[in-house]
């Protein structure tokens, strides 16, 4: 009979950091991992050396990236373990350590992603299957057919969507980690340049770089290294799939609904009890559709939340509080990593300008390409 | 003189099903759990895990309903044949034999498109490179 991870030891995170996101630039990735490591040992009170294990999470430095950054903190020999699942690597590097921790294998783990912008390199184009437009069909041209499918069959115009992106930026100008750190109207952001479809830059993730770490202690660990628990955020639930036959364009979504609905189960919580929500923002659409696979509101209903303020930091649930992928961005390895960052901080009301008032529930999630996908939620006593 | 080779032989065929004979016919597959896919392959089936001769080739009609489509904009730098200079339409379509599968359109500007269209298959001829001229498939309006 298998179990969920709350059927396990208690798993909490005990510290977080980041290296701010950015644009593609000279820095190497061990100054960047190096940075978001030391702030989050830093935050947690943990010596490098009473670390168990490392996950380290990256889309694109390519093999081995590991030991080459991590001896610099004082070699200390103990296990480390590379993980890339595309969008969603942090998540799984999350989930990763998370069981390792409460398999009691683990007192401490650090989850650590660093990406910087390689060229993309898609093991799946080698299949050998040729498609007829395989080649033509990037991430965005994708959700830009999604968002039109929305669109007409929803009734809802491009600047009803787009209105995702104000809030997300809204949010991101709060935020010195994200790499979009501006405000930005509605005109600025329809009148910009044109992506796919009625997708403008600034309704996608931007390219970037940057790192974030969180480190994952059991109790046992919490209490024999004398860290505080009253900072210490519970890891409740962790669930992950990946996409089934024959779900073509929707497969995000379904599986995002599948998932998100999975973890609540073993949380024993429904979507209304979310505080605050981290997701795959990658372009504007996908905060409409993943909201409402949480199961919020029907198909098609997010909008009208959207406009209400339900979403916004002081609503009903906040959604991507940190800026999402839109705003705080997406380096890739990081992302989830960084999620999951920003769901502790608003549950300890350490989130400064962007803290949700009374957050007690948070919920991170991921999809990347697969797709696969990844959600986890925490909470504060 | 001949017409230009066709860019990808093993996804497409000049000649036409039965059902719609002037229409470029699609390389699928049919499993025999009954899952009808496409682009044909042989590595197995997605529902039922079937490989080898439980996959057997279907041709599918090249005639379809348009789902949704979206101009691309942006030049993501590949110079391949395969993709066309921007901008260029991309349309989801639900094929008729059941596949939804998605392809370059073939349209004045998406203007002209509106979701549950009837579309079908034409080939037309791209740049050429030092091997000759190509023809690609591109779905229009029917």
């Amino acid at each position: 009979m298998t179990r969920n991870l709350n059927e396990l030891s208690p798993v909490y995170v005990v510290g977080v950091g980041w290296h701010r996101y950015q644009h593609p630039s000279e820095t190497t990735y061990v100054t960047l991992g190096l940075e978001a490591i030391r702030m989050a040992l830093g935050d947690a009170n943990v010596d490098w050396q009473d670390v168990d294990s490392t996950f380290f999470a990256t889309g694109l430095l390519g093999m081995a990236a590991g030991r080459s950054m991590l001896r610099h903190l004082g070699s200390n020999g103990k296990p480390i373990a590379h993980i890339e699942n595309a969008s969603a690597s942090g998540s799984t590097a999350f989930r990763h350590a998370c069981m390792e921790i409460a398999a009691g294998i683990s007192d401490v783990s650090l989850v650590v992603g660093v990406d910087k912008r390689e060229p993309v390199g898609r093991a799946y184009e080698k299949n050998g299957i040729v498609g007829l437009a395989d080649e033509a069909i990037a991430p965005m041209t994708h959700f830009a057919l999604l968002t039109n499918n929305y669109a007409h069959k929803h009734g809802v115009a491009p600047e009803d969507i787009a209105l995702v992106a104000v809030k997300n930026h809204r949010n991101g100008a709060k935020n010195r980690f994200a790499q979009r750190q501006k405000e930005r109207s509605l005109d600025e952001i329809m009148s910009g340049k044109p992506v796919a479809g009625t997708l403008t830059a600034l309704q996608c993730c931007p390219v970037g770089e940057g790192a974030a770490a969180v480190i994952v202690a059991s109790a046992a660990g919490i209490k024999r290294l004398g860290l505080d628990m009253n900072r210490a955020v519970r890891v409740t639930a962790s669930a992950a799939s990946s996409e089934g036959a024959c779900q073509g364009a929707g497969a995000d979504a379904a599986i995002t609904t599948a998932t998100m609905n999975n973890a609540l189960t073993q949380a024993g919580l429904s979507a209304r009890d979310i505080d605050v929500l981290e997701l795959h923002d990658a372009f504007t659409i996908e905060e409409l559709l993943y909201v409402e696979g949480l199961g919020l509101c029907g198909p098609g209903q997010a909008i009208a939340m959207l406009k209400e303020g339900a979403f916004d930091i002081g609503g009903q649930m906040a959604v991507s509080p940190s800026g999402g992928l839109i705003a705080m961005g997406h380096p890739i390895g990081p992302t989830g990593v960084g999620q999951i960052g920003e769901v502790t901080m608003q549950l300890r009301g350490e989130a400064g300008p962007r803290q949700h008032k009374g957050a007690r529930k948070g919920m991170a999630h991921m999809v990347g390409l697969g797709a696969v996908c990844y959600v986890h939620i925490l909470e504060k006593d | 003189m001949s017409l230009p080779k066709l860019l990808k032989p093993d996804t497409y065929t000049e000649n036409g099903t039965s059902a719609h004979p002037d229409r470029p016919a699609l390389q699928g597959g049919r499993c025999t759990c009954g899952t009808v896919f496409f682009p044909m392959q042989t590595y197995g089936c997605e529902v039922c895990g079937a490989h080898g001769d439980a996959l057997k080739e279907q041709a599918l009609s090249g005639v379809g309903t348009l789902v949704s489509s979206a101009t691309v904009y942006i030049d993501m730098g590949q110079p391949r044949l395969a993709v066309p200079a921007v901008p260029f339409i991309v349309g989801e379509i639900a094929l008729e034999d059941g596949p939804v599968i998605r392809a370059i359109l073939s349209a004045a500007s998406e203007d002209e498109l509106a979701p549950g269209q009837q579309m079908a298959t034409t080939l037309v001829g791209i740049g050429d490179d030092e091997r000759g001229h190509y023809r690609d498939l591109r779905f229009t309006r029917a």
